[in-house]
């Protein structure tokens, strides 16, 4: 391996004109799908290039097929004018495209350093692995990007967001002309995606050609210069991100528009108090967190990522254990502190964690949606499941829950149908109050809306709605009044007119 | 939408519960079974060989219907071989020195029970993977069984009533398959129509879900662990009737059959899938081998070779029927 790429833009000019990148025609169909049809992306060096579209749209086909995982059934591949044949990842990787995958792709076990140069080992010599060098072309690197990660630490105890810079040393290490990063925000905190966005730019200035995917709004506005979207397989739009207004963008990935994001049915809140919790303190994480939610109320609780949001969700509903603190549901004491005597009170959790601690995905819809409330369908032990049946199908007109049967196993629906099985679980189970946790979660941008108008249907019943996320917007559109949490402690509580984005962040780092 | 769900509610009632997963592979291998044995050796079909398979059906049956609930739920047993030679042998101690059958039976399902509620104490209270845990109380229950008796514990009474527990009749069915067929039943009921039954699908399919749901699902996995306990000793006692003594060394290898049935059954060991009715046509499967074999006279090693050439075979054809659905 050569050392040109501690100094590129030096020797060769970067020549403009011609595409880094330029993909023609895409094809591509799995068995019953066409996931890709007739699909044109190019993209410029020392370009942004963000790639939007709803889940399924074909994103993750389209970078899969740049890295050599899938093969194309039709198209044409160009790399700076010259066509190429990607039959395999080694084949990307060498025609100079590194794949940043959410799932990061590094071994665990090894150093920074072994990792980074995976593919090739310089060698000293008769032929053994020059480490000295290894570790000095890892750290010049890093340098280049302006991040600082030890090379010689192992990889697996690092955190996700320097795994990605050492994805990132990787792809300047093979002299990547094209670097797509994946959904690199999805597990980040605020402070390493703005580390993480000045990297990018600075991959950018070396006229590398960078690929963002994400389905974030705001983000692919603060680093993109262009925006593809793709949607049901097919190009839909190309366009700087200058032309661009949230609408539009949204129209563009669903296909419709969505006049009001956030609409607002349901009256002012009630008095009465659904939800107390005094002096609440848990093992590891919360500290004397105090605070009231009135019935009819969606009370929205930021905070950063680790700021114990979860840990408090799970811990009111009687889910993990607390030190010590009251927790009063509808008048009662939530004594013994379990989740069953929760249910009884009626506090019931909306998990954010739907596969692991929501869905039964092998059954079907209709268990999972009677799950809470199996009970007042059964006498003397025993199922009535005509009448088990006929409510959940009552739910699944009502909240229009698209699956092709109640006897459908529940994994083989969408991710916003899903949390609507969900949702209607704890409906049937008749709740004072219900506790969401980050409610939209890999939902696509037109099924949240749905769910938007569902929590708002929620507190509009009369429920005392208990939200934690980690979305602004939602945050902002749903909440009456906004609790923020840093470090477990609960840092402030605002109405709705007197909440702002600098309020809310402020109190958020504490 | 709504009409369309309501029509295609009832078929997939009864298609898809009763034969809808590799129930009917199974009962395609079970008749091409029945079939070839009966060509190659007639008296396959007599009244004499049909009522011996049954009865050799009915002690793994019995385990095998508490088993399926314990495996839905994702916990496995496998101690229930060495619990049941265990079993055998304190049953028949007490029916020794007492000389009433009540009591001896009792002692014998109040062993096996402890068994499975100290199998499930330690599951789910330690959080010691059932697989492992089981395994050390299987070692214990070899080990201890010796000291509790060197040799076999002879049957010194001959209660003509303990003797029937194996060996008797009503008309002309034997008494250990109409246990079975009654344990079978209340079992089947329990899992398709009651919320007990549904519970157990549930904590196998995602326990947290359930725990959020307000169920306490460490009591769903503790009863299904006392229960297949409750199954091996009900098992236990007969088999110290038809060996007509308390043997330590009944029951090796037994869980394996056991649990090859519920698998080949179609339950998932993962849990949340699986049907007794599927556990029962395993059971009939494995047997119908056994007698196969014997009849046809062929080496009785290949007991153990052909029903593992079987299981696999039997979930390679329920992968390749599941893709074929999926497509």
């Amino acid at each position: 391996m050569s050392v040109d790429f501690l100094h590129p833009g030096e020797g060769a000019a970067i020549d403009t004109d011609v595409p880094a990148l330029e993909l023609r025609g895409i094809d591509k169909r799995f068995p019953g799908v066409v996931a890709l049809d007739n699909v044109d992306f190019t993209l410029e060096p020392g370009k942004i290039h963000a790639l939007m579209g709803e889940n399924g749209a074909g994103k993750s086909t389209l970078i899969k097929i740049m890295a050599g995982v899938y093969g194309k059934d039709a198209g044409t591949i160009r790399m700076r004018g010259r066509e190429v044949d990607i039959k395999s990842p080694r084949d990307s990787l060498k025609e100079g495209i590194k794949v940043v995958f959410q799932e990061i792709a590094l071994i665990s076990e090894f150093t920074v350093a072994e990792n980074i140069f995976l593919e090739g080992y310089p060698t000293g010599k008769a032929g053994s692995i020059d480490w000295k060098k290894i570790r000095a072309d890892s750290a010049a690197l890093f340098n280049r990007i302006g991040f600082n990660v030890d090379p010689a630490a192992r990889t697996g105890s690092l955190p996700v967001s320097q795994q990605q810079m050492v994805e990132i040393a990787r792809a300047l290490a093979h002299e990547a002309r094209v670097v797509v990063m994946d959904e690199p925000t999805s597990s980040l905190t605020p402070n390493e995606v703005s580390l993480l966005f000045t990297v990018i730019r600075r991959l950018a200035a070396l006229g590398i050609a960078v690929v963002y995917v994400s389905h974030k709004l705001d983000e692919v506005f603060e680093i993109a210069d262009t925006v593809t979207v793709l949607r049901d397989g097919r190009h839909i739009s190309t366009k700087p991100i200058g032309e661009h207004t949230n609408d539009t963008l949204i129209q563009d990935m669903i296909g419709r528009r969505i006049d009001n994001l956030f609409p607002r049915k349901r009256g002012e809140p009630g008095s009465k108090v659904a939800l107390s919790v005094e002096k609440l303190n848990t093992a590891r994480k919360l500290n004397d967190v105090s605070f009231e939610a009135r019935a009819g109320e969606v009370l929205g609780f930021f905070g950063l990522m680790g700021a114990g949001r979860t840990e408090l969700a799970k811990s009111i509903v009687g889910y993990d254990p607390i030190t010590s603190g009251t927790i009063v549901v509808d008048g009662s004491r939530l004594v013994p502190h379990d989740t069953r005597t929760g249910v009884r009170l009626g506090i019931g959790l909306l998990t954010e964690d739907r596969k692991s601690e929501g869905l039964m995905g092998e059954l079907p819809v209709y268990q999972n949606a009677s799950l809470a409330s199996l009970g007042a369908f059964a006498r003397m032990g025993f199922i009535d499941k005509a009448r088990e049946h006929r409510a959940v199908q009552d739910y699944v007109d009502r909240f229009r829950i698209k699956t092709p049967s109640l006897f459908q196993q529940v994994k083989n629906l969408s991710g916003g149908n899903q949390q609507k099985v969900l949702i209607s679980r704890w409906l049937m189970r008749g709740l004072k109050v219900i506790v969401v946790d980050e409610p939209t979660r890999g939902i696509d941008v037109g099924a949240k809306s749905e769910i938007f108008a569902l929590i708002d249907r929620l507190a509009g019943e009369g429920l005392a709605v208990v939200m934690m996320t980690s979305e602004m917007p939602e945050l902002l559109g749903l909440s009456d009044r906004i609790a923020v949490m840093c470090e477990g402690r609960l840092t402030a509580i605002m109405s709705r007119d007197e909440a702002t984005q600098e309020k809310i962040l402020n109190a958020a780092i504490g | 939408m709504s009409e369309l769900t309501h029509a295609s509610a009832p078929r997939r009632f009864i298609g898809g519960q009763l034969l809808g997963s590799s129930q009917l592979v199974l009962g395609v291998i079970l008749a091409v079974l029945c079939i070839a044995i009966s060509i190659a050796a007639p008296q396959f079909y007599s009244e004499a060989n049909i009522i011996a398979i049954l009865r050799q059906c009915a002690l793994v049956l019995i385990v095998a219907s508490g088993m399926t609930m314990l495996i839905i739920t994702a916990e496995v047993d496998l101690s229930v071989g060495a619990s049941l030679a265990f079993v055998g042998c304190i049953g028949m101690a007490v029916l020794n020195s007492t000389h009433s059958l009540a009591l001896g039976m009792l002692a014998a399902l109040a062993f096996a029970g402890g068994v499975g509620l100290f199998n499930g104490l330690v599951v789910t209270r330690l959080r010691v993977n059932s697989l492992i845990a089981t395994i050390g109380t299987m070692m214990m229950l070899q080990g201890g069984v010796y000291l509790f008796t060197r040799e076999a514990v002879q049957n010194h009474n001959q209660l003509t009533s303990f003797t029937d527990l194996g060996a008797g009749y009503v008309g002309a069915v034997p008494v250990p398959v109409i246990l079975a067929a009654l344990i079978f039943t209340v079992a089947y009921v329990t899992l398709r129509f009651t919320t007990l039954g549904r519970y157990l699908y549930a904590v196998g399919a995602n326990e947290k879900a359930v725990r959020l749901s307000g169920v306490r699902s460490e009591r769903l996995k503790l009863f299904a662990f006392i229960l297949t306990g409750l199954c091996v000793g009900v098992a236990g006692m007969i088999l110290s009737s038809l060996m007509n003594a308390g043997q330590p060394t009944a029951g090796r290898g037994f869980e394996l059959t056991v649990i090859a049935a519920v698998i080949l059954g179609g339950t998932s060991l993962l849990g949340g899938r699986g049907s007794l009715f599927g556990t029962l046509l395993g059971v009939l499967v494995l047997k119908v081998i056994d007698n196969g074999i014997i009849i046809l006279g062929w080496n009785q090693d290949l007991q153990m070779v052909v029903p593992g050439v079987v299981i696999i075979l039997a979930t390679y054809l329920d992968i390749i029927r599941n893709r074929a659905n999926v497509r």
